[in-house]
């Protein structure tokens, strides 16, 4: 097994009210692994742990065999460990190809003394953002302010943004909230070449369709807690799963209405 | 037929000028309970917040309670008689309980202690919690709060959205109940935005189904409850 | 000890002043989000309205008469009492009245329309409203600093109070005494009416409060008027504690106050009137007691009581604050975008010989006759002003870090790099030598800048978990302390009282660049051609940081800091690194100030001209060095300002004025600045005038054509805007046109909701 980013019963608690509890999961090398569940259920809160955002209340994480609690959120994206926001939070100031930059870059504190006077020296990053570009389609858009695109193209720089970092793992955060079927079919396609192309991918969303489709491994958070982890044909037979998504009361959900459910959850996932 | 206290004829709603909503035409009258249904971001929140004046409709009309929303501010809608229990709840958290409730309250000396009552009568749980502040409240607590403070003010519409996000699925059980005894007894309209399809359409009078921003289906709770098939399609993205 | 809580005693007046500004500011920010730099400016208002009504029993009107005849006048002062003084509690009531009027003016004229502004906005507004009321009282209460008498308990003084063993004036006890009474009824406000209880919801969720019927902007108005209420309290009642009444009186005792109000996060009354109350009272014994004590540090004797609220301010925010803002807790606005600088080269190429022909054209008799020393003397001034600019604009513009400290910053580079130069020998011009080590000025001027970069560093510390607004309270502490504890600390200038830190003059192997020329006056070309040359080099500094990784790196911080974490960047360090940079270009400007000047004094740098270098810089366009040039240009006793007091001999009058008005203008219609106003405008006219063929003239001519014509006539008739007699033909019909043509596009941007108008451009004219 190599397992990159492993947490081991990770709790998150804002006062009373424990947004993550007891959260253990394993995100394999090379793999595209989802974490699913319904609005509220605490899968940003997760990554925000992970990623050094909101501080753990119990348990550990692991990152590439390291313990990640000392590290400030500046320090775990250069080692690697890169996240996107659901709410993109894109440097609007900034260009397409600057925003790449931004992340691809790696400076040091006294580097605005060569910036004075050599500001746009090549530091060799270029070619990574170039390629990031590129994956993702963005190339003819590299000039334009990020504040003049449209809601699905932020969505597509937000990840490239991410790729640009070159990172190990790159933890996406709900990257299909308000596209279109047809734009997260296409998101899809892109992040299984991101992941073949040897990115490891952890992705967090509640579009079933989409998680379903392209994931390897599926976590789903309900309330805080795992209650189901699988393949995807695991995960949508499961019947915990189906509940927390559609909220039946629990006598009527686990007779006939039950299986009803998963069989129209099937038929929609062999409809792609 | 009783009195039409919402009346929403081709809406189209949304962000900036960008429809989210397109076409939309719902109506509640007076003791009823409609719920509003449909995946994330099929614009149901996006019709509450139209319905209570914090958005302006782009074209179509929307009358609650008789008279227009459209270029009336949301407090004057409020002070109408339309009481919105949001998504976010909207608590003040560093305010009590009680100072929460107390906002809430219209009419005389007399008016105000009765609706007091009334509120914490529907909520017996939030009796002993009144001095507590807010923000230190539980999920399923707070959501009492929200839906307490709502009524104090004796709405004739009431719109609640969301009401069960984040809570255990036995407290939801426990307060879907009340929103139907509050049509019952106070001869309110209320318009529920759902996510769970079941329970809503157990206490609900008739239903919307929206996808994609427009009304994909509509009929009673019976209808709706025996098309499950469409409606769980619409919620998974088959429609 | 028993001393101690004698002194203590004394301190009560001014700390129930402290604690009543301090509820005020609670207020407004409870009802508006606002920190209200501008409540000094309230309370003198007030204090100055009720002294006059005292003295003559004329009540002045918050306006000038600015109508442009002398035909029909605007009425700025009604006669309440033809015989003169007016009785005391109606003169009270008068003053209240009158800051209450304020207290409405700010909402719907200033906070209203900024409601939805970047904090920086609110900001620039504040300064806006603080200017713009010493500009009001210079015109009004010009004529006389009074002495205000005390009011409550006067004939009283406590011979032994307490027991302690000292006097005490009664005065002391009433403020104290209306202080704990105001803070009472406030306190039972917020706690228990609907009004109070609103407040607070609102405070805490808007939503909340509209979706149950309560509208913010009313709310927000009735704690304007209570907040300027409690501003006119303070300022009428404080009496004699604070000696004369001037337009800047309380600009300075705002920053207890604001320790105060922050103590109590700006949302508890009680512990602002008793952080208020404390503070007042520490300040009294650190000043009075324990700077006579032989274990208090000599170097300290001077400045230890500013230095009081800086420490509370800086670690009660500190301790509060977070490294990174948590989710949803993100700044509401942002700041107008920062353009990507071009052609950088072709600028320099044209602007610097422009910049060496005007050094040269001035001093004769080149564009305007017999006026030589003056225009040389204004154009320094811009210069170095925008030298200044260029720091807010890296720092401000590009980081979003809100520092009014950078003059401050200047000034610590200029009195050190005097100190450096000094070599103790007395000369005519500098009979006062202090000793020193002599060194020549490259040095001198190196060391004072380094110092000033380590200083802004320090100061550049609380940034990293003090945010917005509350980081600009901070630097105003800072800037209020460094003033007493350095510019006016004798044991570290070594300078006798009132005499000022001599400057030798830079020469250039041999050639003398300094700032007097040829006949004695400070307008030496050599000295101009030098300020364009240093500028020059700042202003491609400043650029191709923004243009290098660097200024991507400040740029992402400044959007998101929780994203450019996320992207690998140590956002602690990029602050620093930007405080540093910031604080080296403040040094040359205090440098260059310093030579400027030849003789430099704490008066040089009292801290709310740094606020005011602020909003100019901002008028001009934060967050482009092209901005920061504009600022310059328009700098109190800059170029246009000396322009504009050469056309009308009264103007300089008017200048805060003005000042204030336009940077409230501004911030609420074009928050980018002037630069970014006049680019696009400049870019569209010129690609315009290209392609324009008789039809898009024609079609000019007529939309615009009435107006310039109309605006000529104006101007023809007797336009006089600022009620002058020199004011010559020509321009004042050129004067016609533009404000016609100005007020056209206000009336067309109100029209069109408040979006640019697209329809003015030229390019869409003819399209």
């Amino acid at each position: 097994m190599n397992a990159l980013l492993q947490t081991h019963d990770l709790t998150v608690a804002y006062g009373g009210l424990r947004a993550n509890s007891d959260v253990s999961i394993t995100v394999e090398k090379g793999k595209l692994v989802g974490l699913i569940g319904p609005n509220g259920a605490g899968k940003t809160t997760f990554i925000d742990a992970i990623t050094g955002y909101t501080p753990v209340t119990s348990g550990t994480a692991t990152f590439a065999g390291r313990d990640l609690a000392p590290l400030s959120p500046a320090k775990r994206s250069r080692s690697g460990l890169v996240r996107t926001f659901q709410s993109l939070e894109l440097f609007e100031d900034l260009t397409v190809w600057d925003n790449l930059l931004v992340m691809a870059e790696s400076s040091k504190w006294w580097s605005f003394l060569a910036d004075i006077f050599r500001p746009l020296r090549t530091s060799g990053v270029e070619s990574k953002a170039e390629e990031s570009l590129e994956l993702l389609g963005l190339s003819h858009l590299r000039d334009r302010l990020t504040l003049d695109l449209s809601h699905g193209q932020r969505k597509l720089v937000s990840v490239a943004r991410g790729l640009a970092a070159n990172p190990e793992l790159l933890l996406l955060d709900e990257p299909a909230a308000g596209l279109d079927t047809a734009e997260s079919q296409q998101l899809g396609i892109l992040l299984r070449r991101i992941v073949d192309s040897g990115t490891t991918i952890f992705l967090i969303d509640h579009d079933m369709g989409l998680v379903l489709s392209v994931c390897d491994y599926i976590y789903v958070l309900d309330f805080g807690q795992i209650i189901a982890e699988g393949t995807p044909s695991e995960v949508r037979n499961d019947p915990a799963v189906i509940k927390a998504y559609l909220g039946e009361s629990t006598g009527e959900m686990q007779a006939a209405e039950g299986e009803e459910a998963s069989r129209a959850l099937r038929g929609e996932g062999d409809g792609r | 037929m009783s009195e039409t206290l919402i009346d929403v004829h081709d809406l189209s709603a949304g962000y900036g000028g960008i429809p989210v909503v397109r076409n939309l035409s719902i109506s509640v009258r007076a003791g009823e309970v409609v719920a509003l249904l449909g995946p994330n971001g099929a614009g149901k929140t996006t019709t509450l917040l139209t319905l209570s004046g914090i958005l302006q409709p782009i074209s179509g009309r929307v009358d609650v309670l008789g008279e227009t929303v459209s270029g009336v501010k949301p407090e004057k809608v409020a002070r109408r008689g339309l009481s919105h229990v949001a998504e976010d709840r909207s608590l003040f958290f560093d305010l009590s309980v009680k100072e929460n409730l107390r906002l809430g309250l219209r009419g005389d000396r007399n008016e105000r202690a009765a609706s007091m009552e009334v509120a914490l009568d529907l909520f017996p749980a939030l009796a002993p919690l009144v001095d507590r502040r807010a923000g230190l409240l539980s999920g399923g607590e707070q959501q009492m709060l929200a839906m307490a403070r709502g009524l104090a003010s004796r709405p004739r519409v009431l719109l609640v959205d969301e009401m069960s996000l984040g809570l255990a699925p036995i407290i939801v059980e426990r307060m879907l109940p009340i929103v139907r005894r509050i049509a019952d007894e106070t001869g309110a309209g209320i318009l529920m935005v759902e996510q769970h399809v079941g329970l809503a359409l157990s206490v609900a009078d008739r239903g919307y189904v929206l996808a994609h921003g427009e009304l994909a289906m509509e009929g009673t709770s019976a209808e709706l409850r025996s098309n499950r098939r469409l409606v769980e399609e619409s919620y998974l993205g088959g429609i | 000890m028993k001393d101690a809580i004698a002194f203590a005693f004394l301190g009560l007046g001014a700390g129930s002043f402290f604690a009543l500004m301090a509820t005020g500011l609670v207020v407004a920010y409870k009802g508006s989000g606002v920190i209200n730099f501008a409540h000094g400016s309230v309370a003198m208002y007030a204090a100055f309205t009720f002294n006059y009504l005292r003295i003559d029993g004329r009540l002045r009107l918050p306006w000038v008469d600015i109508l442009p005849t002398h035909q029909v006048n605007l009425p700025v002062q009604i006669t309440i009492s033809s015989g003169g003084k007016v009785n005391v509690w109606l003169a009270v009531l008068l003053a209240l009245a009158m800051s209450a009027l304020l207290g409405v003016g700010m909402h719907y004229l200033v906070f209203r329309p900024l409601r939805n502004a970047a904090p920086l906005g609110k900001v620039i507004g504040a300064i806006g409203v603080m200017l713009y009321l010493q500009g009001v009282a210079l015109v009004n209460f010009g004529s006389e600093n009074p002495q205000p008498k005390s009011i409550l308990l006067p004939d009283t003084l406590f011979k032994n109070f307490l027991g302690f063993g000292k006097p005490m004036p009664g005065e002391n006890l009433g403020l104290f005494i209306m202080a704990v009474l105001v803070g009472a009824v406030l306190w039972f406000n917020y706690k228990y009416t609907r009004f109070g209880l609103a407040t607070r919801a609102a405070a805490g969720n808007e939503k909340g409060a509209v979706l149950l019927g309560y509208s913010p902007e009313r709310l927000a108005l009735f704690n304007w008027i209570i907040a300027a209420m409690t501003a006119g309290l303070a300022g009428v009642f404080v009496g004699s504690i604070t000696g004369a009444l001037t337009p800047t009186k309380f600009t300075t005792l705002i920053v207890p106050a604001l320790g105060a109000a922050l103590i109590g996060s700006l949302s508890s009354v009680p512990i602002a009137i008793a952080g208020g109350v404390g503070i007042g009272m520490i300040q009294t014994v650190t000043s009075t007691w324990m700077t006579g004590k032989s274990w208090f540090p000599d170097w300290l004797q001077s400045g230890a009581t500013d230095a009081i609220p800086l420490v509370i301010i800086v670690l009660t925010l500190f301790l509060r604050g977070k490294s990174l803002p948590i989710r949803g807790n993100i700044e509401e606005r942002r700041l107008p975008l920062s353009p990507y600088p071009k052609r950088i080269g072709w600028h320099v190429a044209i602007l610097v010989p422009l910049g060496v022909v005007l050094a040269y054209g001035l001093p004769g008799d080149f564009v305007f006759a017999g006026l030589s020393g003056k225009w040389s003397f204004a154009f320094m001034t811009s210069l170095i002003a925008a030298m200044l600019m260029l720091s807010y604009v890296l720092l401000a513009g590009y980081v979003g870090q809100i520092s009014m400290v950078q003059l401050s910053i200047a000034g610590v580079s200029a009195f050190f790099m005097a100190r450096m130069s000094a070599n103790g020998v007395p000369s005519p011009q500098d009979p006062f030598a202090v000793s020193g080590p002599g060194l020549p000025w490259p040095i001198g001027a190196t060391l004072g800048i380094i110092v000033a970069i380590a200083v802004g560093v320090l100061l550049g510390i609380p940034a990293l978990r003090i945010r917005g607004v509350q980081l600009a309270v901070v630097t105003i502490a800072a800037a209020v302390a460094l003033q007493t504890l350095y510019f006016d600390n004798s044991k570290l200038t070594n300078l006798m009282a009132g005499s000022n830190a001599a400057v030798p003059p830079p020469t250039f192997f041999g050639v003398d660049v300094g700032s007097t020329g040829p006949r004695g006056l400070t307008d030496s070309p050599k000295f101009v051609t030098f300020c364009v040359i240093v500028l020059a080099a700042m202003c491609v500094i400043v650029s191709n940081l923004r243009r290098g990784s660097t200024g991507r790196r400040f740029l992402a911080v400044r959007a998101n800091e929780r994203a450019a974490a996320s992207a690998g960047i140590d956002v602690a360090r990029t602050k620093l690194l930007a405080f540093g940079i910031a604080s080296g270009l403040a040094g040359v400007a205090g440098v260059m100030t310093a030579f400027q000047q030849q003789q430099i004094s704490s008066s040089n740098w009292v801290y709310f001209a740094g606020l005011i270098a602020l909003a100019f810089a901002y008028l001009g366009g934060i967050t482009s060095v092209a901005g920061a040039l504009i600022g310059g240009m328009l700098t109190g006793s800059g170029l246009i300002s000396v322009f504009g007091s050469h056309q009308s001999s009264g103007l300089h009058t008017y200048t805060p004025l003005i000042g204030g008005v336009g940077m409230i203008l501004t911030a609420i219609i074009h928050p980018s600045g002037q630069a970014m106003l006049f680019q696009p405008l400049l870019q569209y006219f010129g690609r315009w005038l290209k392609a324009a063929r008789v039809p898009e003239w024609l079609v000019v001519a007529r939309r615009l054509g009435p107006y310039v014509v109309l605006g000529l006539a104006l101007g023809a008739i007797g336009i006089n805007p600022w009620r002058t007699d020199e004011w010559s033909r020509p321009w004042m019909m050129l004067v016609g046109v533009l404000l016609v043509l100005f007020v056209r596009s206000i009336v067309v941007r109100i029209r069109s909701g408040g979006h640019e108008p697209s329809s003015d451009s030229p390019a869409e004219v003819s399209a």
